[in-house]
C-alpha cells in the first residue's frame, strides 16, 4: 500500500533545516522556525503513528518515491516498529530543542546550531522509515555527519580531541559498512530490504546463490550497527563523545541516535535475516540451538556476549566516575546492554511468544532508556548552567537550591534504576521476565548484577552531587526556569509512562510483532502479486 | 586476470590504509581513513561484476552491445563518493582545529593531556 504520510516527517525536517539555514540572520526568527519545526515534526509523527499504529489493526505502508516499484526504487517503510521509534525520538527531539533554545549561547545558535541539529533529525528519521540498505547508510551519514559538528560545537581542546576520535571511527565504520553492503549486493543481487529477506529466505528460487557469504557480510555489517550503539567491544568513542557534545545534544546522542543503531540490529537481522536458513554450516565452539540452524539464532550468542560486556564495562565505569556527564555516559553504555539483552534471548528463542517479548522488553527499555537519559543529560547541562561546573567535588546540596532541577534528576536516576511506578520498571522487570522464561540464569545474574550496579552509581550521584550540605558554588547558583521546566515537563511525562504503561505495552507488542513478522513486511513492499504502482 | 589483479590491489590499498590509520600523526590517519574509503568504493564497483562492456543497455556503441555492466553499483558509488568528499573535508578541518587547540598533531601527545 501506497501512501504518502509516511514521507512527512521527513520532508518537515527537511524544510525546517533549510528554513533555519535560511534565516540564520535573524536570531529570533531563527529560533521560532526551529522550535515550530520540532512541532511540526512531532505532529507530522503522530500522523504517521495514527496512520500505521492505532492500537489495534497495525498495518505496514511503504512510499515508493517517485513511483518507482520496489525493488528497482528507492522505498520508505513505515510499520509499528518504526513508528514506535519515531515517536519516541521525536517527544525527546522536541524536548532537546526546547532546552537547547534556552541554553546553548545565541551566537552558537545563530551560526550553526538549529540547521545542524535538524539535518541530524532528517538522518534519523530517514534510518527509521528506509526500505533499503544501502539508503540505511547514506542516512546513517546524513546523521553522522551533523552530529559530528554538534560533538565539536564548543571547539575547545577536549572537544577537538573528543571528535577527532569519533570521527576516525565513525568513517572506518563507514567504509565497512560499505564493504558489507556491497558484498551483500553481489552475493544477493539485490539491495531493497524486502527483497534482500525474501531471497535469503529462498536462494534456491533466485539464483541459488551460496548463503555462507551472506552470513559473513551480515556480521561485518552488525559490527558497524553495534559501533553505532555502542556496545560493549565498541563502546570506547561513547564517554569522551558525549562528554564533549552540548548537553541538549548529549540527550539526543544517548537517547535518540543510539537508538537508531539498536533499531538497525532489530530490523535488519530480526526482520530481513531472520528466515535465513544456514543448512549444515557448523561453527567450531559454537553450537546454535535446536530448532535453528537460522542465521538469527547464530547471532544468539554474540548479542548476548555484548549484551553482557556492555551492562558490566558500563556499570562498573560509571561508579568510579567523578563528573555527571561521565557517568551518564558510561551509565548509557550499560543501559544499551540492558536493551540487546533480551534481544539476545529472542534471537535463539524458539517459542514464538517468548521471541515477540523479548523484542518488545527491548523496544520498551528504549523508550525508557531515551527519556529518562536525556532528561539525565539534560539536568546535567541544567547543573552545568547553574553552577559552572559537574565535577562532584564542587557538588553537593543541590536539592537545597534547585529543589525542582534535583527531583527531575531523582525521578529520572528512579526510571533507570527500575523503580515502579516509573515506566523503567516495566522496563527492567520485562527483562528480567524474558530472561527467566528461558530459564537463563546467566542473564539473570548479569541483569541482576547490572541493576546493583546501576543503584551504587546513581545513589552516589545523588549523595555526592544533590544531598549534603550546599557547596559554595552550589549557593551562589541560578537555574534558569525553562531548563528546569524541560527537566520536571521530561520527569513527569516517564511518570505518565508508567501509569499508563498498558498503552507503551500495546505499542511495544505491535512494534515487535511488525518486527518479526516478515511476510508483511514483504508484501507491503513489493505488493502480493507485484505490479501495482 | 583483471580480477586478480584488482583483488591485488584493493587488499594493498586496505593493507595500506589500516597502517596508515594506526599512526601517530593525524594527518596520516586521515589520509589513512581516505584510503580506505577510496578503497572500498573500488571494492564496490568490483561487485558488480566486471564481465559487460557497456554500462547501460540500448547505448550499443561500445563492446557490441551485448554484455551489459551492472550501472546500479557506479550509482552507489557516485553517492559515497559525495559522501566520501564530505567527510574527508570535516576531519581535514578538524585536525587544522586541533593543531590550534593542542599545538600538535602527534596522537600520543594528545593522549597524554587527557
Amino acid at each position: 500500500m501506497s501512501e504518502q504520510f509516511v514521507v512527512a516527517p521527513l520532508l518537515v525536517a527537511l524544510v525546517t533545516a533549510i528554513a533555519t539555514l535560511l534565516t540564520r540572520r535573524f536570531g529570533r526568527v531563527q529560533v521560532t522556525l526551529s522550535l515550530l519545526g520540532g512541532v511540526g515534526y512531532l505532529g507530522a509523527v503522530a500522523w504517521l503513528v495514527s496512520k500505521v499504529d492505532p492500537l489495534g489493526a497495525t498495518e505496514v505502508f511503504s512510499y515508493q518515491l517517485s513511483g518507482w516499484q520496489a525493488p528497482f526504487g528507492i522505498t520508505l517503510v513505515a510499520d509499528s516498529l518504526s513508528a514506535f521509534m519515531l515517536a519516541f525520538s521525536a517527544v525527546i527531539a522536541l524536548a532537546a530543542l526546547v532546552f537547547s533554545a534556552a541554553y546553548v549561547d545565541s551566537f552558537g545558535q545563530r551560526v550553526s546550531y538549529h540547521p545542524l541539529y535538524h539535518f541530524m533529525m532528517v538522518g534519523v528519521t530517514g534510518s527509521f522509515l528506509t526500505g533499503d540498505i544501502f539508503n540505511l547508510f547514506v542516512w546513517f551519514e546524513v546523521m553522522l555527519m551533523s552530529s559530528y559538528v554538534l560533538v565539536v560545537f564548543y571547539s575547545g581542546p577536549e572537544h577537538t580531541r573528543a571528535a577527532l576520535q569519533y570521527v576516525v571511527l565513525n568513517l572506518v565504520g563507514s567504509a565497512v559498512m560499505l564493504l558489507a553492503i556491497g558484498g551483500l549486493y553481489s552475493t544477493t543481487g539485490t539491495l531493497n530490504m524486502a527483497d534482500l529477506s525474501r531471497r535469503v529466505a529462498d536462494p534456491a528460487a533466485y539464483g541459488d546463490f551460496a548463503i555462507a557469504p551472506v552470513l559473513g557480510l551480515s556480521a561485518l555489517l552488525f559490527a558497524v550497527f553495534a559501533l553505532k550503539a555502542g556496545l560493549a567491544p565498541f563502546q570506547f568513542w561513547v564517554p569522551a563523545a558525549y562528554r564533549a557534545a552540548p548537553a541538549p545534544v548529549s540527550a539526543m546522542l544517548a537517547g535518540v541516535v543510539k537508538k537508531v543503531g539498536v533499531y538497525a540490529i532489530i530490523r535488519v537481522y530480526f526482520t530481513v535475516f531472520s528466515a535465513a536458513a544456514l543448512g549444515d554450516l557448523s561453527f567450531p565452539g559454537l553450537s546454535v540451538p535446536d530448532g535453528g540452524s537460522a542465521l538469527l539464532a547464530f547471532y544468539g550468542p554474540i548479542l548476548f556476549a555484548m549484551a553482557g560486556a556492555s551492562i558490566i564495562v558500563g556499570g562498573v565505569g560509571a561508579v568510579g566516575r567523578d563528573d555527571i556527564d561521565g557517568l551518564l555516559a558510561y551509565s548509557s553504555i550499560g543501559q544499551v546492554g540492558f536493551i540487546i539483552l533480551p534481544l539476545a534471548i529472542a534471537a535463539t528463542a524458539t517459542d514464538e511468544s517468548v521471541r515477540v517479548l523479548g523484542v518488545a522488553a527491548a523496544l520498551v527499555y528504549a523508550l525508557n532508556h531515551g527519556f529518562a537519559k536525556g532528561l539525565l543529560f539534560m539536568a546535567s547541562g541544567a547543573v552545568y548552567d547553574a553552577v559552572g561546573t559537574e565535577q562532584f567535588p564542587d557538588l553537593g546540596g543541590l536539592s537545597e537550591t534547585a529543589p525542582w532541577l534535583s527531583g527531575g534528576f531523582f525521578v529520572g536516576a528512579l526510571a533507570l534504576i527500575g523503580i515502579p511506578p516509573l515506566s523503567g520498571f516495566f522496563g527492567k522487570m520485562l527483562v528480567f521476565d524474558v530472561a527467566g522464561r528461558v530459564e537463563s540464569t546467566l542473564a539473570l545474574a548479569i541483569a541482576l548484577f547490572g541493576a546493583i550496579l546501576t543503584i551504587a552509581y546513581f545513589s552516589r550521584a545523588w549523595n555526592r552531587g544533590f544531598w549534603g550540605e550546599p557547596s559554595l558554588l552550589v549557593e551562589h547558583s541560578e537555574t534558569k526556569f525553562t531548563l528546569v521546566a524541560v527537566v520536571v515537563a521530561l520527569a513527569l511525562s516517564i511518570a505518565v509512562l508508567g501509569v499508563g504503561f498498558d498503552v507503551v505495552m500495546r505499542a511495544a507488542e505491535a512494534g515487535a510483532q511488525a518486527a518479526l513478522d516478515r511476510q508483511a513486511y514483504v508484501e507491503a513492499v513489493l505488493g502480493s502479486g507485484g505490479g501495482h504502482a | 586476470m583483471t580480477q586478480f589483479v584488482l583483488a591485488a590491489v584493493l587488499g594493498t590499498l586496505f593493507a595500506l590504509g589500516t597502517f596508515l590509520v594506526l599512526r601517530r600523526d593525524v594527518v596520516r590517519v586521515v589520509w589513512g581513513v581516505t584510503i580506505i574509503s577510496q578503497s572500498a568504493n573500488v571494492y564496490l564497483v568490483t561487485m558488480g561484476g566486471l564481465s559487460g562492456g557497456v554500462p547501460v543497455l540500448g547505448h550499443g556503441g561500445h563492446g557490441g552491445g551485448h554484455a551489459v555492466t551492472d550501472p546500479l553499483v557506479q550509482a552507489l558509488v557516485l553517492t559515497a563518493i559525495v559522501i566520501g568528499f564530505g567527510t574527508t573535508a570535516f576531519a581535514l578541518v578538524l585536525t587544522y582545529r586541533v593543531y590550534q587547540e593542542h599545538g600538535t598533531i602527534d596522537l600520543l601527545e594528545l593522549g597524554e593531556k587527557a
